[in-house]
């Protein structure tokens, strides 16, 4: 899975902190969400998306296996 | 709130680990390797321990949760391992003892090798999913 988390952080200024302390996740997490080493949950994903204002099918691309 | 108490809770009980092995190991005497290797392991894990701990307190520190959904999923995995190891270890020790060496183990051996071997493979996991990311 791939996501845009990282180009629309640096549409909006944001560093990983700032996006973490907005969703309530550790700075760790992001990082491994945006490198592809960990699937956040629907909650998390929506809280992502929402503070990025996108959608979750945007701002996450699923490949097929 | 939960999160701080958890934290001085868990500072508290690895000092008494420490003040407890401080005072066994000024008063045992001669220590021989198997005592060494089961004080290295505990030692591990304290330390392990307060790097976690400390981990944590930085997080807060900065307005970050101590704890989220990934270190969650992170710590129930790790407990999994942890569950294994003990029971392999359970089953392993006396059998490797009596096979190979012709000792047979006494109960309090095996309960120190489960409770040693579970706490061991719970932190090498739990630190290794929190390094490398826990992806399924």
């Amino acid at each position: 899975m791939k996501t845009k988390i990282k180009e629309l952080r640096a549409r909006y200024d944001l560093t990983q902190e700032d996006l973490a302390r907005r969703v309530g996740a550790r700075r760790e997490t992001i990082l491994f969400i945006e490198k592809g080493k960990y699937n956040p949950s629907l909650k998390l994903a929506h809280d992502i998306a929402k503070v990025l204002q996108t959608t979750i099918d945007e701002l996450f691309i699923f490949e097929e296996e | 709130m939960k999160d701080k108490i958890g934290i001085i809770l868990g500072i508290g009980i690895a000092v008494v680990i420490l003040v407890t092995l401080y005072f066994y190991l000024v008063n045992a005497g001669n220590i021989d390797l198997t005592e060494i290797i089961s004080i290295g392991i505990v030692l591990i894990l304290v330390g392990s321990a307060f790097y976690i701990l400390l981990d944590r307190i930085k997080n807060i520190k900065r307005g970050l949760p101590a704890q989220d959904e990934r270190l969650k999923i992170t710590n129930y995995k790790a407990c999994y391992y942890g569950f294994i190891a003990s029971i392999w270890s359970a089953v392993g020790a006396p059998l490797i003892s009596g096979i190979l060496f012709g000792y047979e183990l006494e109960g309090y051996y095996v309960t120190a090798i489960v409770v040693l071997c579970g706490g061991l493979a719970f932190m090498i996991s739990y630190l290794y999913m929190a390094w490398k990311g826990n992806l399924e």
